[in-house]
């Protein structure tokens, strides 16, 4: 069946700034900025820009994508408080894609390798983001935060493709234990025009059912200092 | 004029529909309170992460019970700072999508102009007056002239009133939030019992300073042998006797400084959540009475956090031509003083 959505699409959780409309299975307009923070500025400026790029309005959109994480806990709110003022003032359903689905879906064919894709995100922290998928990109764990030591006995045996803006730290812990992994020919960075393509091929959700932030963590608890600025 | 008005900067999800006619439609306001309580203060990434929850159908809540879509609204207002900044960060998005969404004036609200703007919502008054704003982050004492224009006669250099009877309830073990508690006990005390110091008592100026205060209440609890409800009692209503002793000489003080500069005396506004309490609310009274000024303390629930304020912030802003770009960056600081006398801009 034809593809018939048109979409808005965004992701600021990482360390980058993306967005894209799609417009019946064609990406009309994105961008995609580095950033390590500063997406609470540039988000919503970005998305005027696609939207007038793509000669949409707001009230033409089907429905919003957002990535929901895991990444720096500002940063996931950061796009889904987005997503969430968008979806009330326009009555759309939100569509939530993972940041491992996103890295994922970003890894070109690889051939008949067999290999098991390992996406790792950067945890800000010392232990990293993990999710791994099957070659037919059927996940084969559930998402997890975990220190790159412990990523070896956790993973299914095996060669592993790496993905994702952790590979990089999960890479050298992985070596170590004596696996065989490669690095993804994959962006560092989400794209949103993938996102937009992820959402595409899912059935539209309730409007009122926004999709939850995946913080993988805790909140840290650590001792008030309320909100004293300014005295 | 019908604004919509978001406040997410500390521990109250909040969301309010304020017309020009200084009507509050709506105010509907979730505190997190019992999400906090367990660790006897707030927690900000908790705060961050219930504002995310609640806010979209505090909106939608705050809408239906003002009777108003979307379309009938004139601009989106938000607390853009200063605060819990991962909770600011959230009303910000939202309200920015919002504007986005339905081509609307976006309005970055200062959190302490709202609190010193209450009283032309809820009283209709006049600039200038003179503004005594007491919270839990906040003790300030501001001549405010106009919109974005203010002089800041004083504040503290420690610790804020709120948190000082944060700080003293959890010194006598009387639980989270401090400030209601410690006005209950106190109720049964006797405040000439211990000799608390009356921190910058005298001193020129209208400075605060609480934590000697703080301190002293340690000392005293550590000097009583056994330590029983009446002691509690004595000491919070010391404690109190204390707190509102010095008010009174910092607004004597700043009233002073405000007749000479404006010509009249007051009237003095109070506003923040220490304002509920009642002892000092009566102190203040007799302070402006002696310099025959009014006292005016809006309601409790728009005294405490709240999303009227931020609406009507943003009614101010906005019929003055002003309004925020889409790229504001939420501000974890944010000084009265460094708000600008407006010059009219058009909306972008």
């Amino acid at each position: 069946m034809a593809e018939e959505r048109t979409l808005l699409a965004f992701d600021a959780a990482g360390g980058g700034c993306s967005a894209a409309v799609r417009v019946r299975g064609a990406t009309v307009a994105s961008r995609s900025e580095a950033m390590r923070r500063g997406q609470a500025e540039r988000l919503v400026p970005m998305l005027q820009e696609v939207m007038a790029e793509a000669g949409i309005s707001y009230a033409g959109l089907d429905a919003v994508a957002v990535t929901v994480g895991p990444g720096g806990f500002t940063g996931v709110r950061i796009g889904l408080a987005t997503a969430r003022g968008l979806a009330l003032a326009r009555n759309l359903p939100i569509i939530g894609v993972t940041g491992f689905e996103a890295f994922a879906a970003a890894v070109p064919p690889h051939g008949n390798d067999d290999r098991a894709l390992l996406v790792a995100i950067d945890g800000k922290r010392s232990d990293i983001y993990a999710q791994a998928f099957a070659p037919d990109g059927a996940a084969l764990s559930e998402p997890a935060a975990l220190l790159p030591e412990a990523l070896d006995g956790w993973l299914p045996p095996g060669p592993l493709l790496l993905a994702g803006d952790g590979a990089g730290q999960a890479q050298p812990a992985l070596r170590a234990a004596g696996r065989d992994t490669v690095l993804a020919d994959a962006p560092a960075r989400i794209d949103a025009a993938v996102v937009a393509r992820i959402a595409a091929s899912r059935p539209l959700p309730q409007v009122q059912t926004p999709p939850r932030p995946l913080y993988l963590r805790p909140p840290d608890v650590t001792p008030p200092r309320g909100a004293e600025a300014a005295r | 004029m019908i604004v919509l008005g978001i406040e997410t900067s500390c521990d109250e999800t909040a969301a309010a529909v304020v017309d020009d006619t200084r009507r509050i439609r709506s105010n509907p306001v979730l505190s997190q309170l019992d999400e906090h309580r367990p660790f006897g203060g707030v927690v900000p990434e908790i705060a961050a992460r219930s504002h995310l929850d609640h806010l979209d159908s505090l909106i939608l809540r705050a809408l239906d019970e003002a009777d108003v879509g979307f379309g009938d609204l004139d601009g989106v207002a938000a607390t853009g700072g200063p605060g819990l900044i991962g909770g600011v960060f959230v009303g910000v998005m939202m309200a920015k999508a919002i504007a986005a969404a339905r081509d609307l004036p976006f309005v970055a609200v200062n959190h302490l102009e709202a609190h010193a703007l209450t009283a032309r919502l809820t009283d209709g008054i006049e600039f200038p007056y003179l503004l005594l704003l007491v919270s839990g982050g906040h003790c300030q004492l501001v001549a405010v002239n106009g919109v974005g224009d203010y002089t800041r006669y004083g504040g503290t250099v420690d610790d804020a009133v709120g948190e000082a009877f944060d700080k003293t309830a959890k010194l006598l073990d009387l639980g989270y939030p401090g400030g209601p508690a410690v006005e209950r006990v106190a109720r049964d005390g006797d405040p000439l019992r211990f000799a608390l110091p009356r921190p910058m008592l005298g001193r020129p100026g209208c400075d605060f300073s609480f934590s000697g205060l703080k301190t002293a209440v340690r000392q005293a609890r550590q000097g009583l042998d056994s330590f029983a409800a009446q002691d509690a009692a004595d000491l919070a209503a010391s404690f109190q006797q204390a707190v509102a002793e010095v008010l009174a000489d910092r607004c004597r003080h700043a009233l002073d400084r405000f007749q000479q500069e404006h010509g009249k005396a007051g009237p003095l506004v109070v506003a923040g959540g220490v304002a509920a309490n009642r002892t000092l609310r009566a102190t203040l009274s007799e302070v402006v009475g002696g310099h025959d000024a009014a006292l005016l303390a809006p309601p409790l629930p728009l005294c405490t956090d709240n999303a009227a304020m931020i609406a009507w912030t943003g009614v101010e802003r906005l019929r003055l031509g002003l309004s925020d770009p889409l790229d504001f960056a939420p501000r974890p600081r944010w000084p009265l003083e460094d708000l600008r006398v407006p010059s009219p801009v058009s909306p972008a």
